[in-house]
């Protein structure tokens, strides 16, 4: 079917840090999100999508989003925002933030 | 502060309706849709409906003065606004579900907020239902499960082949220290028989004696090590072969595994498509709706437009 968008799967770490180093921080993906509802900045997310300890405000955010995708159009050079916060979500998970 | 005054204004609008509504329903003289009261709720309901669906859709499709945010603060109006609007309309009815045009306009706009509420809850479970499935199919280090899995299963292939081949020539070699009973039928390596015979008979060679037995009371050493694992190539009942997976140790195991990651990405798979396909399903109730709500309308006002313009 032309135009079908085909629904995309996780990704491993290594794809998600290559897209993480990748993003040029333009706040793009959310100022789009409809399940952000407090202001955080790219550079956090960033930083504490991969490793590190996850803030509350973060946590927040990746219980929040509910991978629909609307950040993955607007991103000036082609990244997956919702496999970012997959990422987180998983992580999350591993450190006993989701039960 | 934002969330709560949404609440707020949301119950009163909600409590504020419902009470309206009670109050003139015992104190008025004309309870019925078409009475002031009820075209008032009509309208109000209809207005807020509109909101519901023009203002988040324009603020989504918006692309200058945008703040982190606001979108989502709009989806909760969207919200906010479509449960008043339901609860104006229906009050709209007064109690009056006579199978017409309004009626069928009225369960459009129920099942356009049911479809809503079911995508919010589907949007709320799903997502970690997601996260959990992905959270299988990955492995500790965040690779991807299904090719370790598959780099393991190549492992044992690989070690398995090469215990084999190993395993054939030693066991071989002990026939080679017997030439006067086995001779040289056999090839190690698999190629071409050896031409040397041990027995001749008019210059023609003999094969291998069938009664070999007979000239040698010793016992062969298949005959020794017969009871030894590699001989028994029949497994009976008490062989370690009919174990499962004993040909390969570790493999029944490891696509166990695989099967399992990949019913994980394939559930995974299911919860994106029905959190993507519910909202289409929400979005496609939207024209449905509309066009139940327009020929409600067109029926009201073919109804209405004599009456007035004839006062």
């Amino acid at each position: 079917m032309p135009g079908r968008v085909e629904v995309m799967l996780h990704k491993p770490a290594s794809q998600v840090a290559q897209e993480l180093q990748a993003c040029i921080g333009c706040n793009e993906c959310l100022l789009v999100c409809p399940a952000l509802a407090e202001p955080i900045t790219i550079d956090v997310l960033n930083r504490e999508t991969f490793s590190g300890p996850i803030s509350a405000a973060c946590a927040r955010f990746a219980r929040a989003c509910y991978q629909c995708g609307a950040c993955v159009a607007p991103c000036p050079v082609g990244l997956h925002r919702d496999a970012m916060m997959m990422w987180l979500k998983v992580r999350m998970i591993r450190s006993g933030w989701e039960e | 502060m934002a969330r709560f005054l949404r609440i707020i204004i949301t119950l009163l609008l909600l409590v504020g309706g419902a009470a309206f509504y009670a109050w003139y329903s015992r104190n008025g003289q004309d309870a019925s849709p078409d009475s002031l009261p009820g075209f008032g709720f009509a309208i109000a309901g209809t207005l807020f409906i509109i909101l519901a669906a023009v203002l988040y859709s324009r603020r989504r499709r918006l692309r200058k003065n945008r703040v982190v945010g606001q979108l989502h603060a709009s989806l909760q109006w969207h919200v906010c606004f479509a449960i008043v609007g339901l609860e104006f309309l229906f009050l709209h009815s007064f109690g009056n579900f006579n199978p017409r045009s309004g009626t069928y306009a009225l369960y459009g706009m129920i099942a356009l907020a049911i479809s809503g509420f079911i995508g919010r809850l589907l949007d709320r479970l799903l997502p970690r239902k997601i996260a959990g499935e992905a959270h299988k199919a990955l492995t500790a280090q965040g690779e991807d499960r299904v090719e370790s899995i598959s780099q393991q299963l190549q492992a044992i292939v690989m070690h398995n082949t090469t215990n084999i081949q190993g395993f054939a020539p030693a066991s071989l070699t002990g026939a080679e220290h017997a030439p006067q009973r086995s001779g040289s039928l056999v090839s190690l390596s698999g190629g071409p028989l050896s031409n040397h015979f041990p027995f001749e008979y008019k210059n023609q060679p003999l094969h291998t004696p069938w009664d070999l037995a007979y000239i040698s009371l010793e016992a062969t050493p298949q005959e020794l090590s017969r009871e030894a694992g590699q001989y028994r190539f029949v497994p009976d009942r008490k062989s370690e072969l009919v174990r499962p997976g004993a040909l390969m140790p570790g493999a029944q195991e490891h696509i166990s595994e695989l099967r399992e990651v990949e019913r994980a990405m394939q559930r995974e798979q299911f919860y994106r498509y029905m959190i993507r396909y519910w909202r289409r399903f929400h979005v496609l109730l939207v024209p449905v709706t509309l066009g139940l709500t327009l020929w409600h309308l067109i029926y009201a006002a073919e109804l209405l437009l004599p009456v007035l313009l004839h006062r």
